[in-house]
């Protein structure tokens, strides 16, 4: 039976937009002749900051190696996020196979949501500890502020930009460090008034220390409190830092006496592992603590776990630093430091 | 008293309010627009064109548009289906299901994105039965489409609906003593004529699909690569301060709309009109 | 036969949009179903359409049962007043549609198309698209495609409704021309008089819900039955007199019935007169032999003038009549004027000088009797349902307009029967009926309603002894028969009219027979003697003039006398010997207290299990 046919569209041109559309959308999966078949992927879960050193850096050289030593084309396929979000959406379930979270206090969370052995990153090298990097100050150009110590930011008039410590691992380390600077100057006292000081004159939080760092970019603020790694990152180009330059525009790194090293540890999602993934995956873990990939970090603004690797000449000097565990270890720095000190005392004081 | 008189006392009052509007719109609307494209090409051509061939921006642009078309094209029936069942059948509990389908429209979309994680979700109602199969549609490109087919879904009806409800019952009626089969009347006769409702509601289907954010972002698990559509992508390379890469992607979503609602302008007056909700 | 419909009921909700219509269109035959909107036509026409499923009754199209079938398996032709011309296809593809559907091939589909399209005057316009058409040629479009399959029959509904009036006459002519030509059967619906009258080779009149006569327009205009065909149908003057001795009587004027008329003496009679039956002349201040020219075979009156219009050939002059006593206008409908005013045409080109005239009539109609009145009751104090086994087969035979009344004893009882009276009206198999509610004492709530609206009958279905109470008040109350149904007897069949002797035992044969005549009954009346012997000659005398009373109405029936100690003893007696389904009793004026007679009526409902007709005397 023919029979008019009823005319979906109106216009030939629109038709033809239409169609060169679907055909761009689809290209890349249109079954042609002469196209590689789809490579394997790994899909890795990193904290905001991990961004560019992996994607552009560490990731691609280890893609290269293995396609050099297996002559397999394999793509590591990534997603950045603040450590709690990232850690969130592994709860929910995103199929990650890794993911580098910005402390240890979200593996344990991922452990306790059963999607992790409890402890499992213990037993990779370095107890999971893949980088760190001391946490620091960016103030604006000339240091208008005169800021020298976290005790300056408590300072009136000063405004402070702050990620947010429910989302992001970074803020936990910048209220470690805040908290034991002070502690390590003069006990607990000196460490609560620092972090009261500081936190009366927090002015935005944003939910991950990259997007902290983008406000202050965006003319927030007079100072940022985050990692050193940050502040060494090239902020226009996205290219890695290394150059031992501030950002593009200009602002200052001020360090501490006396400040923390964040810790960033690995995960493996053995769960979502498949079996014939589990030797790329073995691979990756093991050539991110190679000195290849070490040397890649230290390139980028981390600080390598091997001291001998720390050859940037940006890193610049801290008197005191110090580690979680010369707090207790996270369990106890959350227990005590965060929630009892940060949220119980000094949120309340100031008000939010 | 002249008309050319009452003419230029009718310009002298015209300016007013309409300078009023313009000075509204501009930081309003139109300033905000310019901006994306200014900052898309400060760079120039070059950087620009760099920014736009990444393969995460082609990724991004890709998979958001084959999203898109797939929205549009299950949409386009299932929003004619319910249109349908809605404006020809009289059974109980019809004006709540208008109300009902027409909700996403009201629904915030992050809500729209929480609430199919805890219904698809590895944790979900139905998603913690599916995870034992290996059946997983969230944080893959099924669960960005079941979001946006969720988010979406209303456009479609309301740009059938009142076409159907402004269509004779006799049409059909004549097609069915002319010796029709309910299939044969829908295809030949019911379709045609509303042929204009199917093509605005596709394209604004579409062309929501395509800057879909709040649901996306609960649902898609922001992989690059693999189910980072258009607006995730601009959002988190906004978010990494790479202005360029967001901006280039931004302005080309950006063409795309203007280009869909010139056609939607073009083949159906106002799309305004083509907008409506049904209406109860 | 083309078209049969049996017994065809729709309801929407609990109202009855078609009520049993019943019809026959023969081969070819051009059916004009005719009514004011919301009289059910057109249901009617999508019924057979199939395009609403009915809820009792049945279709058949040349013989073959449709009734279940959809509009796609009844092959018929719709043609809809909006002409729903599919407007994304050309006027060719329209009218090839059934074609198309019916895989005929494509040569074959032109050349039909050709040929409908040069038959309805649009040839040459196939390639055109309905917003290039105008309403008329729609139509034409509309009727091709209808035809174009060669269907069985072709409905029309309303088809020239949203057309001018210049255009539908030429469309009428098109429409005739082509299913003449063509021998298709037609049922076209319109509320247009003359649409039907010019097309229709019948006319079916419905009003709500009802098909209340058929005919050849000829017949309907100028013999209608019924007073919505006389007033619906043409214009004219109903007035009501008295039937006496084959006679109507209107005032002084007394006009023969025809022998065919069914009427019963006494009885309120209906006369139609048409304007064109009615003649006038100038009234020249008294001289009778002026008066003579009138051609009246009836005598003339002398009226007033009060309205003149120009209606082209003719001229409608509308004359004021001095009020007859004992005789009621019923149409043209008048308020506040006790006067008659009667309609005559004239021929445009006479002028009627002055204001007075004489008028005469040349002719008259007499309307069949108005259809009877029934009114049942649910006598239960809490208004509970008595059931009415025969109600539904009695309302059909007596082609009678029923309605249920229900008494609640509080404001709240009301509402509540009021919600659920069309419901239980349908339970009850009394679907068609008025619903009414009242409130208060059941028997003063019946009688107060038969008062008001005065129905012919008022039944009931009580129990042996309950609501012996309501039963005694409203037979002290009631003027009017009252039909009490009992028992299981499928229908009422046989009748025993237990007569009084004398003149008021007239009205229990006239009643009785008159019932057992439409019920198609036979009737044996009976005598009870207290003394054995044989009985005195009036009583003979009264028993043998009923039954000649009942043969003249065409019942048959014989007479009976028995011997008993009581009136009630003998004719429990011979009711139970007969095998009666109806007793029929007289009773006294229902003044007074309770009288013997009523005992009488009393007793028997205990002692009987046959339904009771209870007819009030006369006085």
């Amino acid at each position: 039976m023919r029979l008019p046919r009823p005319a979906g569209f109106q216009g030939p041109l629109t038709l033809l937009a239409g169609v060169s559309l679907l055909v761009y959308a689809l290209w890349p999966w249109l079954p042609l002749p002469g196209r590689p078949h789809p490579p394997r992927t790994i899909v890795f879960y990193g904290f905001s900051i991990l961004g560019e050193a992996l994607d552009q850096a560490v990731l691609p050289t280890f893609e290269r190696g293995w396609h050099a030593r297996t002559g397999e084309r394999v793509t590591v396929v990534t997603a950045f996020a603040g450590s709690g979000t990232i850690t969130n959406q592994l709860i929910m379930g995103v199929p990650a196979d890794l993911a580098l979270v910005s402390l240890e206090l979200d593996a344990e969370r991922l452990a306790a949501a059963g999607v992790v052995a409890p402890g499992s990153w213990r037993r990779l090298p370095n107890a999971g500890v893949v980088n760190r990097t001391p946490f620091i100050l960016l103030v604006r150009p000339g240091n208008p502020k005169g800021i020298r110590d976290f005790t300056d930011l408590g300072r009136p008039g000063v405004r402070v930009v702050h990620p947010d410590p429910m989302t992001s691992g970074g803020a936990l380390w910048g209220v470690l460090a805040e908290y034991g600077s002070g502690f390590r100057r003069g006990g607990p006292e000196a460490g609560f008034q620092t972090l009261l000081g500081v936190w009366r004159n927090v002015v935005a939080q944003a939910a991950s220390a990259r997007a902290a760092r983008t406000q202050f970019e965006n003319g927030f603020g007079d100072v940022l409190v985050t990692y050193e790694q940050e502040a060494l990152a090239d902020s226009g180009s996205g290219a890695g830092a290394g150059t031992g330059k501030p950002g593009a525009g200009g602002w200052e790194i001020v360090y501490p006496p006396s400040t923390v090293q964040s810790e960033h540890t690995l995960v493996v999602v053995d769960r979502n592992v498949e079996p014939g993934e589990r030797e790329l995956v073995d691979a990756l873990v093991r050539f991110l603590w190679s000195d290849e990939a070490q040397r890649l970090f230290v390139q980028h603004g981390f600080r390598s776990v091997s001291p001998e690797l720390n050859d940037n000449p940006a890193f610049g000097r801290i008197d005191d630093p110090f580690l979680v565990r010369d707090f207790g270890g996270w369990d106890r720095v959350r227990r005590e430091i965060v929630d009892g000190i940060w949220k119980e005392k000094v949120m309340t004081q100031v008000g939010r | 008293m002249t008309g050319g008189m009452i003419g230029g006392t009718r310009r002298g009052t015209t300016a007013l309010p309409v300078g009023a509007l313009v000075l509204v719109l501009l930081p309003l609307i139109l300033m905000p627009i310019a901006a994306v494209f200014v900052f898309a090409l400060k760079g120039g051509m070059k950087e620009f064109l760099a920014a736009l061939t990444a393969e995460e921006a082609q990724f991004a642009l890709r998979f958001s548009l084959m999203i898109a078309f797939l929205t549009a094209a299950v949409n386009a029936v299932l929003g004619t289906f319910a249109a349908y069942v809605l404006s020809k059948y009289r059974f109980p509990g019809r004006r709540p299901l208008a109300i009902l389908v027409n909700l996403p429209v009201a629904l915030p979309t992050v809500v729209v994105g929480t609430s199919l994680l805890l219904l698809w979700g590895p944790i979900g109602l139905l998603g913690s039965m599916l995870d034992p199969l290996g059946l997983q549609p969230m944080f893959m490109p099924v669960g960005v489409l079941l979001a946006h087919l969720f988010v979406t879904f209303p456009y479609m009806l309301g740009a059938v609906k009142p076409l159907l409800d402004e269509l004779e019952a006799t049409y059909e009626e004549a097609a069915y003593t002319i010796g029709a089969s309910r299939w044969q009347t829908f295809r030949w006769v019911i379709l045609p004529a509303l042929r204009g409702g199917l093509f605005s509601g596709t394209l604004l289907t579409f062309a929501h699909s395509l800057g879909e954010f709040g649901a996306t972002v609960m649902v898609s698990g922001n992989l690059r690569l693999r189910t980072q559509t258009a607006p995730l992508y601009i959002f988190a390379q906004f978010e990494a301060g790479n202005l360029a890469q967001a901006n280039a992607v931004a302005a080309v979503l950006a063409v795309l709309s203007f280009a869909i609602f010139f056609v939607l302008l073009r083949y159906s007056g106002t799309p305004g009109a083509q907008n409506r909700k049904a209406t109860f | 036969m083309s078209i049969v419909l049996d017994g065809l009921v729709k309801r929407y909700g609990g109202l009855t949009v078609v009520n049993r219509v019943s019809l026959e269109v023969e081969e070819g035959e051009m059916f004009v179903l005719l009514g004011a909107s919301g009289s059910g036509k057109s249901t009617v026409l999508r019924l057979v359409a199939g395009l609403i499923e009915p809820d009792g009754g049945s279709i058949l199209l040349r013989g073959r049962d449709v009734t279940r079938l959809t509009p796609q398996e009844r092959g018929i032709g719709f043609v809809f007043q909006n002409y729903s011309i599919f407007r994304h296809m050309s006027v060719a593809e329209n009218v090839e549609f059934g074609l198309k559907i019916r895989k005929i091939p494509s040569a074959e589909r032109a050349r039909r198309r050709e040929e409908l399209l040069d038959q309805v005057g649009l040839g040459g316009l196939g390639l055109r698209y309905a917003h290039q058409l105008s309403g008329g040629q729609l139509q034409r479009v509309a009727l091709a495609r209808a035809l174009a399959y060669e269907p069985s029959v072709l409905l029309l509904d309303e088809p020239f409704g949203a057309l001018d009036v210049k255009i539908r006459g030429q469309l009428r002519r098109t429409l005739k021309e082509l299913q003449e030509r063509l021998g298709v059967t037609a049922v076209l619906v319109t509320h247009d008089q003359e649409e039907a009258f010019e097309l229709a080779d019948r006319v079916g009149l419905m009003d709500r819900g009802q098909l209340l006569e058929t005919g050849k327009p000829e017949t309907l205009y100028s013999r209608p039955r019924t007073l919505f065909g006389a007033t619906f149908v043409g214009s004219g003057t109903v007035l009501v007199g008295r039937a006496r001795e084959g006679h109507v009587h209107l005032g002084a004027l007394a006009l023969p019935i025809p022998a065919e008329v069914e009427h019963e003496e006494n009885e309120r009679v209906r006369v139609l007169i048409r304007p064109e039956q009615v003649l006038l002349a100038p009234e020249s201040g008294g001289d009778e032999d002026e008066n003579e020219e009138i051609p009246s075979p009836l005598g003339t009156a002398s009226g007033e003038i009060v309205e003149q219009s120009f209606l082209g050939a003719l001229r409608r002059v509308r004359v004021k009549l001095p009020s007859i006593p004992g005789t009621r206008q019923v149409s043209p409908a008048v308020f506040g004027e006790e006067a008659f005013l009667i309609d005559a045409v004239i021929p445009a080109e006479i002028e009627v000088p002055g204001t007075r005239v004489r008028v005469g009539l040349k002719g008259w109609h007499i309307l069949a009797p108005p259809r009877p009145r029934l009114l049942f009751s649910d006598i239960g104090r809490e208004g509970s349902a008595g059931a009415f086994p025969l109600g539904e087969r009695l309302v059909e035979d007596l082609d009678a307009m029923p309605a249920l009344l229900a008494v609640g004893n509080d404001t709240e009882q009301v509402e509540a029967l009021k919600s659920a009276l069309p419901e239980r009206a349908v339970a009850l198999g009394l679907a068609d009926a008025e619903p009414r509610v009242r409130r208060g004492d059941p028997a003063e709530e019946i009688a107060a309603e038969q008062i008001q609206s005065l129905y012919d009958f008022v039944v009931l279905a009580p129990g042996k002894t309950q609501e012996e109470e309501v039963l005694e008040t409203l037979l002290k109350r009631l003027s009017t028969s009252l039909l009490l149904l009992r028992g299981a007897h499928p229908s009422l069949s046989r009748f025993l009219i237990c007569t009084r002797v004398g003149e008021q035992g007239k009205d229990d044969v006239r009643v009785g027979g008159w019932l057992a005549r439409r019920l198609g009954a036979e009737v044996t009346l009976l005598h009870v003697a207290r003394e054995p012997g044989a009985p005195p000659r009036w009583v003979t005398s009264h028993l043998a003039g009923g039954v000649s009373t009942l043969k003249a109405l065409e019942v048959p029936s014989r007479w009976h006398i028995r011997e008993a100690r009581t009136p009630v003893e003998g004719i429990v007696a011979e009711a139970k010997e007969g095998g009666y389904d109806l007793v029929v009793l007289g009773r006294r004026s229902p003044k007074g207290t309770v009288s013997r007679d009523e005992d009488v009526a009393l007793k028997l409902l205990k002692s009987l299990d046959a339904s009771l007709l209870i007819v009030p005397a006369e006085e």
